[in-house]
């Protein structure tokens, strides 16, 4: 949910307009939007390079994991896993809110991992690492918009 | 509900793609359009019994249904039209905040034909004042908010109809 429908939504509960604080906290919104917007498409444009050089630091660090194991399926998985979790984060960097990767990244992925015998210690690991590739393509400024959407999955993986 | 941003992040996600080129651009105009919306929001809640009332005098007040045996008439069925016509406004703002309609449709369109109908209320009227106040917002707010505004009216209308 953005902030835009939860203060909407916060308006209509009890039947009024949105105040002037709510009204200026979206112009803030509206405001950064280009920054978002752009931040979006750095990642979406590198995002294969993100997912390339997050995969090498992941299996530097954890070279025993069944994506490191030589079976090619684990592998391709591992990557397209990757792959998602960018995406998810372009989405919240958009919306400015972890809703996207609550909705579709966490919830469920404990036990998902779990069911499929990886080691959440290890996919930790490697959203760290993904986390790590994608900060070095960005700005100071654009980091710190970023870096909390990785430390909220790494949160939620972490067993 | 869904707002300009979540309605297109949503389907990206079914479809497992990033958000493309048109739904940035999409999504750009949005935020250009922010201040807009938000200062349009801002003199419509200031303004909201005043346009309220030149709607209902504009298109309710000096027809056949304020008078007897009229679908207004009684204090108590005046009043109830005039609480639907601040519902609309509000609502139509939500919309036009949030650049999306869904709002409109979850929580004012969603079964009100049918009450309207079982409570005897002409849709056709209801109509005719929803586009009076589309006039009233208009002038109010000017041009580009207006335009902006009309779309979410134009929705109610359509539901309506």
């Amino acid at each position: 949910m953005s902030i835009i429908t939860q203060s909407i939504a916060n308006a209509d509960r009890e039947a009024r307009y949105l105040s002037h604080g709510e009204l200026n906290a979206l112009r803030g919104f509206f405001e950064a939007g280009s920054q978002r917007l752009r931040i979006a498409s750095i990642l979406t444009a590198n995002a294969e390079k993100i997912v390339e050089k997050g995969s090498e630091k992941f299996w530097q660090r954890c070279s025993v994991t069944p994506s490191n194991s030589g079976n090619r399926t684990f592998r391709a998985s591992c990557v397209r896993d990757q792959g998602w979790y960018i995406r998810l984060i372009t989405y919240a960097v958009v919306v400015g809110d972890i809703d996207p990767l609550q909705e579709s990244g966490i919830k469920g992925a404990k036990a998902m991992y779990t069911a499929l015998e990886i080691p959440l210690r290890n996919v930790v690991e490697c959203m760290r690492c993904l986390k790590e590739a994608a900060l070095d393509l960005l700005t100071v400024a654009d980091k710190a918009e970023v870096g909390p959407y990785f430390d909220y999955l790494i949160q939620g993986m972490t067993p | 509900m869904q707002d300009a941003i979540t309605t297109l992040i949503n389907s990206s996600d079914t479809q497992g793609k990033y958000l493309d080129n048109s739904s940035l651009e999409r999504l750009q105009n949005y935020f250009h359009s922010g201040e807009l919306r938000a200062k349009a929001a801002m003199t419509i809640s200031a303004n909201a019994a005043t346009i309220v009332t030149r709607t209902t005098a504009k298109s309710l007040l000096y027809t056949d249904i304020t008078a007897p045996g009229g679908n207004m008439y009684t204090c108590r069925r005046y009043a109830a039209c005039v609480r639907d016509m601040d519902y609309f406004l509000r609502y139509a703002t939500y919309a036009m905040l949030a650049g999306d309609p869904s709002i409109l449709d979850e929580r004012v369109l969603n079964g009100l034909r049918e009450t309207y109908n079982s409570l005897g209320v002409p849709v056709g009227a209801t109509v005719r004042a929803v586009q009076a106040m589309k006039e009233v917002t208009t002038e109010m707010l000017g041009a580009e908010a207006g335009k902006e505004m009309s779309l979410y009216f134009d929705h109610i209308c359509t539901g309506l109809g």
